[in-house]
């Protein structure tokens, strides 16, 4: 009896032993196979890492975890990917790439990792509101701090242009690249329904006209999925009824002047969804299809950012990865412009900045085997050589920026650097500052608000309500 | 000596033990903690409950409101009776007709099975290749047969039929499979004497298939409902956030959205249990309605 016993105690032990040794070895292979996964298999990696670290060789043998924006269409995805492989030849280190499209879900992703304790070593990310969480929560280091033990660090940056934090006023992401907001054109449309290239002077009112000769013509005037990605004409619907000096300030309530100034870009959006100038499906396409009308001849603007250059540069390439595929004909018919102004505004006043950076997380400083390699990382990737590379035709926080060759750059690339060559102003996004749920309500709500079925002053009201409850 | 190892329950519950604990610690303990966070304020996901909302039954009151929520349990009811109906009934049909074949049947069990096996969101994304408004599979064909216009098959009237179609044709494969071996239980005797009798095909199925089917299409009826009510990943890859205008929500996609894209947690976990309770409520229902019978 006591044999049975013996033997239904061993083997029920078995069991718990097997099934840990399945989740184990699951796990690990799980992280080898997929991206995705790694940043959550990365807890049980660095468990393992002092032994792996012990018999590995002085050159340096660290693993990183890296998560950047620097995925998908954006135009510094494969530099990202060029210079990952060129640091960690250099140093022997190795680097897990956790990056991914810069969206909602990524941001949700990216704070939930801190919260569970899972956070990247390096992270490449938004240096606003979307920050905010795991800086109060003490989960990066200053660069103050980093200074303490690294005195170069980050000292070939233009001190004035490292964003500080909303938190505490202290720097911690060391810009790498600066965006721009602008309107890109599909040339061939405008040359078809007979309006001319907008230009610096573009006004609300001419864009209007332009639309209805573009929609005339049996095009879409606007490549805009507003159920998607209204975020872009948001910003600038805002823009639009205020001032550079006056965007950034985010109102108390709807009824303040600057609440009515939100009001109003909403019910602007509306007024052109009324006159039929989005694509007929603006409210249940994504914003790839409507990405898809503008670069194949369907729709005439689209207003995105400086890295849609990439994008739109790889719908023109037979084959996306490969630039020598390029129809440079094709690209010809893509130009980049100012977004049409009103009132203190003007079509040159655009969005950009510097709203993101490396940060190094608290996990990784106050691992002395890491410590070295993330900031090597973080040097290698803002060095006065690489940060030309990702900036292109944008801004950079460097303190002495080598001259741009421009024949290395494409016809969009060049359209792009005149046009910035006429900005007058650039204000940041006020919508980096407005982060969260309080967005819910005019981001998401935005088909509602279009429709009529929700007014504008109650979607900006209920979102300024969850803001000052944050 | 031999009977009373029968009798001794101590080895049993040591092999049961593993499964308990695993079961406690991922279903349990996060299912108890769901409905505690239900209550509490959450700043995001993740993040450690601090205070209760005031009043505790914030979410609760404020799903009574949410139009959004009435939405999402009306799409799921209709995803239930689209699952009963189309997936059920379809199968059942099929496994009928693949019953009578002579030969072929395995090849259509492959056929019809193989949805099954393919990721969801892989689904999904297919699909929405072929319903996309342009040069879509869809409208292509329809622009063969001399339609002018496109159709924009996400819009708000005809968005769920959009939805639901696909998570049909998914899951069709998967009842006609236990519908087919069910089918293979019936003895042959039994159709032999009824056509000896000088019963007709129709009247074989009539008064003997469906029949001697009918405890396994209970089961396929309550494992469709329940299934229903689970239904998630393809209809967020067709439509995210219930576009358009809120209008496609489940109770499932509508739960995501709120705990994931408007980091709303708290009231997120009380849409949780929401979906427990009518998961419930529902199997009782079904349970009650596809009553087993004994023979």
């Amino acid at each position: 009896m006591k044999k049975k016993r013996m033997m239904a105690a061993m083997l029920a032990g078995a069991m718990v032993l097997s099934m840990t040794a399945c989740g184990n070895s699951g796990g690990a292979e799980k992280a080898a196979s997929t991206e995705g996964d790694a940043a959550k298999e990365a807890p049980a990696a660095e468990a393992e890492a002092p032994a792996a670290e012990a018999e590995a060789p002085a050159g340096g043998s660290v693993e990183l975890v890296v998560t950047t924006t620097f995925a998908g269409e954006d135009s510094n995805a494969q530099n990202y990917k060029d210079a990952v492989k060129a640091w960690e030849a250099e140093t022997g280190n190795s680097v897990v790439d956790t990056s991914a499209t810069a969206d909602e879900t990524f941001k949700t992703r990216v704070a939930t990792d801190f919260e569970t304790g899972s956070e990247p070593d390096v992270l490449f990310f938004f240096n606003g509101a979307d920050s905010n969480s795991f800086i109060e929560a003490g989960k990066v280091v200053s660069i103050d701090e980093i200074r303490a033990e690294y005195p170069d660090y980050a000292s070939n940056m233009n001190e004035d242009l490292i964003t500080a934090s909303l938190v505490d006023n202290k720097k911690y992401a060391v810009p790498a690249n600066g965006f721009w907001e602008a309107m890109f054109v599909n040339t061939e449309i405008l040359e078809a329904a007979g309006v001319a290239m907008p230009g610096k002077d573009y006004t609300m009112d001419q864009f209007k006209a332009d639309c209805e000769k573009i929609k005339a013509a049996g095009y879409a005037p606007i490549a805009a999925a507003l159920g998607n990605i209204p975020h872009y004409w948001w910003e600038f619907a805002i823009f639009n009824n205020q001032s550079p000096a006056t965007h950034l300030e985010i109102p108390e309530s709807a009824g303040d002047e600057n609440g009515q100034a939100w009001v109003q870009g909403m019910n602007d959006i509306k007024e052109l969804y009324e006159l039929g100038y989005f694509p007929e499906n603006t409210l249940s396409a994504t914003d790839d299809e409507t990405f898809a009308m503008f670069t194949e001849g369907k729709a005439a603007f689209l207003i995105d950012g400086s890295w849609k250059v990439g994008g739109i540069v790889g719908a023109c390439q037979a084959d996306p990865s490969d630039p020598a595929t390029l129809d440079a004909e094709k690209l010809d018919k893509f130009d980049v412009t100012y977004v049409p102004g009103k009132g203190d505004r003007k079509a040159t006043d655009l969005v950009g900045g510097l709203s993101s950076g490396y940060f190094i997380t608290r996990k990784a400083w106050d691992d002395p085997a890491k410590r070295d390699a993330a900031v090597s990382f973080v040097e290698y990737l803002t060095s006065d050589e690489m940060v030309p590379k990702f900036a292109q035709h944008g801004a950079s926080a460097l303190k002495n920026a080598p001259e741009v060759d421009a024949s290395e750059f494409n016809v969009l690339q060049v359209k792009a650097m005149n046009m910035m060559a006429g900005t007058t102003s650039l204000t940041g996004a006020v919508q980096d500052l407005f982060a969260g749920d309080c967005r819910v309500s005019t981001f998401d709500g935005m088909p509602e608000i279009v429709t009529g079925r929700v007014a504008a002053e109650d979607a900006v009201a209920e979102g300024l309500e969850a803001y000052h409850n944050q | 000596m031999g009977a009373n190892i029968y009798r001794n329950k101590k080895p049993a519950l040591a092999f049961l033990l593993p499964a308990f604990l695993f079961m406690v610690l991922f279903l349990y303990y996060p299912f108890f903690k769901t409905i505690i966070n239900s209550f509490m304020h959450l700043k995001q996901l993740g993040a450690t409950a601090t205070e209760f909302n005031a009043p505790w039954y914030t979410n609760y009151e404020e799903m009574l409101h949410d139009p959004h929520v009435w939405t999402s349990v009306k799409n799921t009811i209709i995803m239930m009776l689209v699952t009963l109906v189309g997936q059920v009934g379809i199968a059942i049909i099929l496994a009928l007709m693949v019953d009578n074949i002579g030969r072929g049947k395995q090849i259509f069990r492959t056929l019809y099975f193989f949805p099954i096996v393919i990721s969801a969101t892989a689904l999904g994304l297919m699909f929405n290749l072929i319903f996309l408004r342009d040069k879509g599979m869809v409208n292509q064909v329809l622009e063969m047969l001399g339609k002018q216009d496109l159709t924009d098959w996400k819009a708000e009237g005809i968005a769920l039929v959009t939805m639901m179609a696909p998570v049909m044709w998914q899951y069709v494969g998967f009842y006609f499979v236990i519908l087919v071996t069910g089918l293979n239980n019936i003895s042959d005797e039994l159709y032999e004497a009824a056509t000896i009798d000088g019963a007709t095909a129709l009247q074989r199925v009539r008064y003997i298939s469906v029949p001697m089917l009918h405890n396994v299409i209970c089961t396929c009826s309550v494992l469709a409902v329940t299934g229903a009510l689970k239904v998630f990943d393809l209809p967020w890859v067709m439509f995210p956030k219930g576009m358009p205008l809120k209008t496609t929500f489940l109770t499932g996609t509508y739960m995501y959205y709120q705990t994931m894209e408007t980091k709303n947690v708290d009231y997120g976990a009380a849409l949780a249990v929401l979906i427990v309770v009518l998961g419930v409520v529902l199997a009782k229902v079904v349970n009650a309605i596809f009553r087993e019978k004994d023979y």
